[in-house]
Formats: structure tokens, C-alpha cells, sequence
């Protein structure tokens, strides 16, 4: 930058009260309508979750983890239950792992179906943001009848999960799955076929592949510049049933722009990764098979681990979530848990991104990212 | 007395006087404020004899077309609007209060004057407290100019049209004023947003208005709609009436447009430090210029009384108004919000050209066509 430009600029601070900052801050140095410096500030949101885990036992760790993303909640919790397994070296039963799966196809979709609403919000139309929202409320609604609660669901445990499918739960999860299938087509037209959506989003926060997968990045913003990086293909788990249905990783190749990904292929690979879900889930329900969901002796195994290590992770909605579990010789607790959220990585990586777009651009390479705060601040 | 004794005060003649000289004191002051009350008094009289001679006038100006008429339809249009937005927006907008929710405006608006004025430190204090104001008024008064029928109107002039839009271009002026003196980076950007949005807009709108104006051979809103008793301008200029629309969209920040107060990327822009009273006053404004743009479309394309015989004419006009109204909301919740740069791009690319090719159309039609000004009955 040339002296002269820096001073004319003005530094701004995106948040932490702002509407469409979720929760943080960051600072932009701005000269007229562009950005030219971009300075993202995690910290607002730390809730000292992995010390908290650090003094929580095996059963109570998984709570303490949907809590950080209250959207996928069946998905944050598993890392902990996956890695606790790991260490007791627990055996989870079949039905178990397909209900497991099915769950967590769900909790994907309707975090998804949150995200899009957000970033029609982000973009102006308050309209995109209540349709998919009413959709959303029906898979509350099954997860209301399985768990007995709409968002904190704390299904998995180590061995199997807690709650059983009943017939009522298997309808309702129908009816949502009905739902979107029926009104999914009609919003994909909508928005990627909008002239005002397309004016937004394209070519803004054009990166490629390389650039990506050097900030970190994972999950839809990899898979959106044509990489198939999914970890359901890449580390098959055994404690999970995606083995059991056929299904290809989605990708988005944009012709504009080969390997590389902007905010309109952020938004047609989230539409992809729904429909994956759905197919998934569509499969595995009528396979789900008869038995235990939950392995008896597995409370007492997980209540003191022995010595170990274990790295539990999943292929989250925004990327992939791990997290590593050291335990000492009998302990009741943890002796280090860290947590690796997807989204600090595509925090920080606006680092690279927003330098050189107008302000108004910032909101849609941000929300096209799909940020959550509760995964870079724990 | 012999010498030197003349500086002495013959204190039993001054005491003997002083009864008078206090009597004049109090006379002459009565006498002040008796001429002060006379004059006022004769202002009240003429203003009086004024007001009974001008009665009808008066009854127009505060009452009917005038200002009690449209501050309860701008209140009626934040309620059209919440509900329009709500069905849209698959929810139900409004019902707690009153039938239909009709009574959540008033609710809102007491809350919104009762709440505190906070002003921001670095806020210029009496621009922050008059600029609201100003605002209101200036986009109130062009309501005098919107002819509800031939009968029902505030005032006539020959150059009306023009007053209009003089009056809509302080609009943007007062943002940008009071994104300036806010004393927030936000609502700066927020008030040159504005600015350009007027500066994008402005242009395709006068010319849009152009046509009617040609066609009809006034600049009067009045003798324009008055025009167009055989034949609605809309149907000569259906171009100009759509651009005229949309560049009215624009000037009033409706969404796709509302660049300079989109929630998600600057808050409230030039309006986020305002509160209270003031809020509401801008927040009116802009309820009240989307209203007025209504009027006008209605008054120059649609016909403004004329058209559907069986009603009274006022009623005629209002119901075109109420469609047009309905339909400018509709719009303003159906599409993803444009980048300033694309507003001014959009409106000088393709709504100028646009609204200048209508206008040379229709004129080559009149002056090559013969007889077609008969045959179609306008003037101009």
C-alpha cells in the first residue's frame, strides 16, 4: 500500500454487536468502498470448553461438546463419544451405528437449511430466510420426539446412542425428509437462478483449491472448487454405517472458473450436500436393523478409561471437526482434550480473502463461508 | 434659599409628584402591551376571516387530502406493509393487537416516542435534533401536489411536477447530512449510499416523468392527470411507466435497492444513531415517500380519477394508488439486495436509455403520425 492510500483509510470494526457478525470482530482498514486490509479478531466467543471438558466425565464430555454448535449437535458430539470409544474400545451395536448415521445426515440438513436462510438474510431477502426455516422446523420436530429436545440433543453416548427410533420418530423424519425433497428443487431455482442472487455472489471470494486446503479449509468449502475430500469416504469409521448406502461425494466444477470456488458454488455444493444427505438417510432407514442400540456393559467401561490417546473425527457441516482425548490410567476425566473447529480456518482464512472486495461484499464472503463462532472460540 | 443651596432635591415636590410619575410608567407600559395585543389581534382577525373565507381550503389542507389523510395512510402502510411482507415471508405479520393487528402500528409508535433520545457523543447536536424534522416536511409537502380527484387537492400549481422533485431532492441531502453528523463510520457510509442512489436514480425518473408531462403539454400534476381522462398514459409509455417505478424504488431504497440501509452489511445506515422520535420521524419518511411515488405513478400513468366509472372519483384514485402501493411492496420482498455500484450501473445502463427511448418513440408517433393526437385525445 502507498502511504497516501493508508491516509485516507479508515479502519472499521465488523462487530461484535453487529447484525450479520455473529459474535465477533473484525477489524477493516477501508479506503472508499474497498477493503484493503482485513483483520479477524477471535476471542469474543471463548467459553473455555476444553478446560471444561477437562473436568467433566465420559458421559457428561459430549454435552459439553453440542454445546459448542448447537446446529449440528448430533455432529459435534460425536469426535468426544468416536474418541472415548476409541480408548475404552467399545463395540457399538449394528443398529446403533446406522441410527447414528441416520441422525446425523439429519442434524447436516437442517444445519444447512439454517445457514442458507442466514445467508438469504445476509443478502436481503428476509423472505429466503423464514421458507427454509418453516422446513427446518419440521426436523426439530422429529428430533423433539426422538430425544426430547429440539437442539441440545446429546444422542450418542460411548457404546451406542441413548434414545431408540419408535415408530412416531421414523414418521416424523419421513414428513421432514417429504417436505424437503417436494420444496428443495423449487428453492434451488429460486436462489441459483435469481439474477439478483447471481449479481451478489459471482466472483466474490474466488480462491482455489490450493489456497483452500493451505488455510485449512475442509467440508463444502473444498468440496465446492471440485476436490471430493470427505471424510464419510477418505477414513470409513466403523462406529458408522455410511458403507451401508450408495452414495458419491458431491462436488461443484464451475466451467467460469476450474478448481476454484466463489460464494455462488459455496451455495449450489450446500444444495449438493443436502441432497446427499437426504438420498443417505432415504437409504438407510429401511435398513435399519433389530437388536440393542446400546452395548450394557458400555456405561461401566466408559466411567474410568485407561491410559491412551485418541483422535475421534467427523465430517461436520462445515468441515471437519476432531478432537484429541489423552487420558491418564483410571481417571474418571479427561487429561487433555483439544477441540478442532472448522470454522477457525475459514475465519482466519478472510484474512486472505477480503482484501481488495467492496464492504458490501465482506457479509457475503463471510456468510458464504458458513461461520459459526462457537467452532474458533470454544 | 440663598446660594448654594440649588443642588438641593426639593424632596417634598418630588414626593408630591410621584403618584404621576408612576401612573405615566404603568400607562405607557399598558399602553405596550395594548398595541402589542392589538396587533395580535388584528392578526387574529384577519387570520380568522382567512381561515372562514378559506374554510373549505382549510378543511382540505388539515383533513381530507391533507395532513391527518396521509399520516393515518402512512400508518395504514407500515401495517400493509408488516402484513404483505408477513404472507409473503410465510408468517402472519401483526395480530395481537386490535383486529387484524391493525392497532400494533399506534403500539409501536407510542413505544418508539417514549423511549429515550440517546445522541451519540460525537454527534452534532442540533443538526442530530432538526434534521428528522426536516425530513418529514420535505417529503410531506409534495402531498399538496397529488391530485386525489378534481375536487379533492391542497393546491394547483403550473409547475407542480417540478416542485415535487425539488422537494424529493432535499431527501437525500438530509441523509447524507445525517449520516455525516451522526458521528459513526456506519451511517457515513450509510449517507453517501444514499447520495448515490439519488444520483443514480434521479435522472431515468425526471425523464420518465417527461413523457406525461410532454403529452399532456403541462408540468402540472393536476392538468397531467386531468390529461388523461380519454386515455391512460399508461398505455402510450408503458416503458416509462416501468422505469418511472423502478427509479422510484431506487430514490426510496426499497430492496432490491436498499443499499443505504441494508441491515446486514451497515445496520440501519444513516439512520442507525437516531432514536426515538427521531427514528420514527425517518422511519415515516420513508413510508410516506414510497406513498407519495405511489400517488405520482398513479396521477401520471394511471389515469389518477379517471377510469373506472362506477366509482366516485377519489375512491377511483385511491384504489389505483392502493394496487400500486401493493405492488411496490410486493417487489421490495422478493429479491436479494444490489450492491451500490450495481444500483448506479443498472440505472444509467439500462433504465436511462430505456426511459429516453419511450419518450422519442411516442414523440415521433404524434409529430409524423397525423391525426394519431386526435384519434388518441391528448393535447400538448
Amino acid at each position: 500500500m502507498c502511504p497516501e492510500i493508508v491516509d485516507e483509510a479508515a479502519q472499521v470494526w465488523f462487530g461484535p454487536q453487529h447484525v450479520s457478525a455473529h459474535g465477533w470482530a473484525t477489524k477493516l482498514t477501508i479506503v472508499g468502498d474497498y477493503i484493503v486490509e482485513c483483520d479477524p479478531n477471535a476471542g469474543y466467543f471463548h467459553r473455555s470448553a476444553e478446560k471444561c471438558l477437562e473436568f467433566r466425565n465420559f458421559q457428561q464430555g459430549a454435552l459439553i461438546m453440542e454445546r459448542l454448535c448447537m446446529l449440528e449437535a448430533f455432529l459435534a458430539e460425536y469426535p468426544y463419544v468416536k474418541a472415548v470409544e476409541q480408548i475404552a474400545q467399545l463395540d457399538v451395536p449394528e443398529r446403533a451405528r446406522v441410527m447414528r448415521t441416520i441422525m446425523m445426515e439429519a442434524s447436516r440438513i437442517h444445519s444447512l437449511q439454517f445457514w442458507w436462510g442466514q445467508f438469504g438474510a445476509e443478502l436481503g431477502l428476509f423472505a429466503m430466510t423464514l421458507w427454509p426455516w418453516v422446513d427446518r422446523e419440521y426436523f426439530l420436530d422429529a428430533f423433539e420426539e426422538l430425544t426430547g429436545s429440539r437442539h441440545a440433543v446429546s444422542y450418542s453416548a460411548p457404546g451406542g446412542v441413548k434414545y431408540d427410533f419408535n415408530e412416531k420418530s421414523i414418521k416424523m423424519l419421513e414428513r421432514a425428509l417429504d417436505r424437503l425433497e417436494d420444496r428443495l428443487p423449487k428453492f434451488r431455482d429460486m436462489i441459483l437462478r435469481s439474477p439478483t442472487f447471481k449479481l451478489r455472489t459471482k466472483k466474490i471470494g474466488l480462491f482455489d483449491a490450493a489456497q483452500g486446503l493451505k488455510w485449512g479449509l475442509s467440508g463444502p468449502n473444498i468440496k465446492a472448487c471440485g476436490i471430493p475430500m470427505d471424510l464419510r469416504k477418505d477414513d470409513p469409521d466403523p462406529n458408522l454405517a455410511y458403507e451401508m448406502c450408495d452414495w458419491e461425494v458431491p462436488v461443484t466444477t464451475n466451467e467460469d472458473h476450474p478448481g476454484q470456488c466463489d460464494a455462488y458454488d459455496r451455495m449450489s455444493q450446500r444444495f449438493k450436500e443436502i441432497e446427499t444427505s437426504a438420498s443417505i438417510i432415504r437409504q438407510l432407514l429401511p435398513q435399519v436393523p433389530e437388536g440393542p442400540i446400546i452395548d450394557p456393559k458400555a456405561r461401566a467401561k466408559a466411567n474410568r478409561l485407561p491410559e491412551g490417546e485418541a483422535y475421534g473425527r467427523v465430517e461436520g457441516t462445515r468441515g471437519v471437526t476432531t478432537l484429541f482425548l489423552k487420558t491418564a490410567d483410571k481417571a474418571q476425566t479427561p487429561y487433555r482434550a483439544k477441540i478442532r473447529g472448522p470454522c477457525f480456518a475459514s475465519y482466519y482464512s478472510l484474512k486472505h480473502l477480503v482484501p481488495g472486495s467492496t464492504f458490501a461484499d465482506f457479509v457475503v464472503i463471510f456468510g458464504s463461508l458458513d461461520p459459526y463462532p462457537g467452532w474458533w472460540d470454544r | 434659599m440663598g446660594v448654594g443651596t440649588i443642588l438641593q432635591i426639593d424632596i417634598v415636590g418630588w414626593l408630591s409628584g410621584l403618584p404621576s410619575w408612576i401612573y405615566l410608567v404603568i400607562s405607557g407600559l399598558f399602553s405596550l402591551v395594548w398595541a402589542f395585543f392589538n396587533w395580535i389581534w388584528s392578526i387574529v382577525v384577519w387570520f380568522w376571516a382567512l381561515a372562514i373565507s378559506q374554510i373549505w381550503w382549510l378543511f382540505k389542507a388539515i383533513v381530507f387530502p391533507g395532513l391527518v389523510f396521509i399520516l393515518f395512510s402512512i400508518i395504514f402502510s407500515v401495517w400493509f406493509t408488516r402484513k404483505v411482507w408477513g404472507r409473503v415471508q410465510a408468517r402472519r405479520g401483526p395480530f395481537h393487537l386490535g383486529k387484524y393487528g391493525g392497532l400494533q402500528v399506534f403500539a409501536d409508535a407510542i413505544k418508539l416516542i417514549g423511549k429515550e433520545i440517546v445522541i451519540p457523543d460525537k454527534a452534532k447536536r442540533w443538526m442530530y435534533r432538526i434534521l428528522p424534522s426536516l425530513l418529514l416536511i420535505a417529503v410531506l409537502v409534495p402531498f399538496a401536489f397529488i391530485p386525489w380527484s378534481n375536487e379533492w387537492y391542497i393546491a394547483d400549481l403550473s409547475v407542480s411536477l417540478i416542485v415535487t422533485f425539488a422537494f424529493l431532492t432535499v431527501v437525500p441531502v438530509v441523509s447524507l447530512l445525517s449520516g455525516w453528523i451522526s458521528g459513526s463510520k456506519y451511517t457515513l457510509i450509510g449517507g453517501f449510499r444514499a447520495a448515490n442512489n439519488q444520483f443514480a436514480a434521479e435522472i431515468p425518473l425526471i425523464i420518465s416523468s417527461v413523457g406525461p408531462a410532454m403529452l399532456a403539454g403541462s408540468l402540472s400534476i393536476m392538468g397531467i392527470s386531468q390529461a388523461q381522462s380519454s386515455l391512460w398514459y399508461f398505455l402510450l409509455l408503458p416503458v416509462n411507466c416501468v422505469t418511472f417505478m423502478v427509479s422510484a424504488t431506487v430514490i426510496t431504497a426499497l430492496v432490491p435497492f436498499d443499499a443505504p440501509v441494508a441491515d446486514s452489511e451497515i445496520l440501519f445506515g444513516w439512520r442507525t444513531e437516531f432514536s426515538g422520535i427521531y427514528f420514527t420521524m425517518t422511519y415515516f419518511a420513508e413510508f410516506a415517500k414510497q406513498l407519495l411515488f405511489s400517488g405520482l405513478i398513479v396521477a401520471l400513468f394511471f389515469g389518477g380519477s379517471y377510469g373506472f366509472a362506477f366509482m366516485p372519483p377519489v375512491l377511483n384514485f385511491i384504489f389505483k394508488f392502493l394496487i400500486v402501493l401493493f405492488f411496490m411492496i410486493l417487489v421490495t420482498s422478493s429479491f436479494y439486495r444490489m450492491r451500490q455500484d450495481q444500483v448506479t450501473h443498472f440505472c444509467w445502463k439500462y433504465l436511462l436509455p430505456l426511459s429516453l427511448l419511450n419518450v422519442v418513440i411516442a414523440m415521433f408517433a404524434i409529430v409524423y403520425v397525423p391525426g394519431l393526437a386526435q384519434l388518441l385525445g391528448i393535447g400538448g
